[in-house]
């Protein structure tokens, strides 16, 4: 995987993690107007990096378009990532 | 809504168990969060790491 | 329903190869305070807890627990993949090989397979709230007693953070229980 690549994918993995906790926070909390201010703008900036990864390498979930051979199959696998770019 | 709702005038009773309710303050950037492993300085509280008391329960810095 | 996303939650790095380690590891893989248990324990429980709230919180920590779940079979895979014979004999892991060869097998670190035995759902959600924040606290002791017997500073780094979200699941735990307490005490009365 390209040095790129990963660093791309490493800002969806911190975006993705951060709306876990907001996710989290909001499940007991459903009336927080910050929180609520907070994941909606987390869920912005997370979608717009997914789009631009997805249409350069390839959809990360089985429900997003690809192009011919199915590119959600390529590799590397999530377990065989070295993070070597951190 | 006011979370302290769940607080004002309830009172605690005895035999139940009760957590504070967080509310939200600062929060790290993504990119540290993710390192720490939460988005919010009032949860972190990270190992201190093996000292000579090998006993557990110190989970606080 | 489920769906997965093609990245693991955590950027892990493992940079040696241990097999003996690894056997450590393969305690929150497949063991009574691992990530397993924690996943299917909350998912579990779903169906009898009353309000939304404690709804989403099993469900999404539950969630979450399988994505752990798949970062510690990570760990043990990057710990064992390049291992020679040689490096495996002689360590507690040599036992997991001539099962399983070098694929993570949910056992614990002494071998017990994973069984339902470790999980509890009484239906009561007040009993099932508590048994969750016990396991947080059961699995966060497990990292720290891990992190006491790693060597390898890319795992102690993913160990850390699997530890302090057991912090984080703990306090959603307790406002849940809050939560669902003063739910069942309005019902008493109205």
């Amino acid at each position: 995987m390209s040095r790129e690549q990963k660093l791309l994918l490493l800002e969806i993995m911190q975006y993705s993690f951060a709306l876990v906790e907001t996710n989290l926070y909001l499940d007991t909390h459903p009336y927080d107007e910050r929180a609520l201010k907070l994941h909606n703008s987390y869920s912005q900036k997370y979608h717009e990096l997914l789009s631009l990864y997805e249409a350069k390498y390839g959809p990360l979930r089985y429900t997003q378009m690809s192009g011919c051979p199915w590119a959600y199959i390529n590799d590397p696998w999530p377990w065989e990532i070295d993070f070597d770019v951190i | 809504m006011n979370y302290d709702y769940y607080d004002r005038n309830k009172g605690m009773q005895l035999a139940r168990a009760y957590v504070p309710f967080q509310r939200l303050n600062q929060v790290f950037e993504p990119k540290e969060a993710l390192m720490k492993g939460t988005l919010f300085p009032e949860l972190y509280m990270p190992y201190k790491g093996k000292g000579e008391d090998l006993n557990g329960g110190r989970y606080y810095e | 329903m489920w769906i997965y996303e093609k990245k693991l939650q955590y950027p892990v790095r493992v940079y040696s190869t241990n097999p003996a380690l690894a056997q450590m590891i393969i305690e929150q893989f497949g063991g009574a305070d691992g990530e397993l248990s924690a996943g299917i324990r909350y998912l579990t429980q779903r169906w009898t807890m009353p309000t939304n709230q404690a709804k989403a919180i099993l469900t999404d920590i539950g969630t979450e627990e399988l994505a752990h779940w798949e970062i510690i079979g990570t760990i043990v895979w990057k710990l064992v993949k390049d291992a020679t014979i040689d490096q495996i004999k002689g360590t507690p892991f040599e036992a997991h090989y001539v099962n399983h060869g070098k694929s993570p097998y949910p056992h614990d670190a002494s071998g017990v397979p994973w069984t339902a035995a470790f999980i509890n759902s009484k239906g009561d959600p007040i009993a099932d709230l508590h048994e969750n924040m016990a396991a947080e606290q059961k699995a966060r002791a497990t990292y720290e007693w891990l992190i006491n017997v790693s060597d390898d500073p890319g795992v102690i780094d993913a160990l850390r953070f699997l530890r302090e979200r057991e912090i984080v699941h703990f306090q959603r735990f307790g406002e849940a229980l809050r939560i669902v307490q003063e739910e069942l005490d309005r019902k008493k009365y109205y």
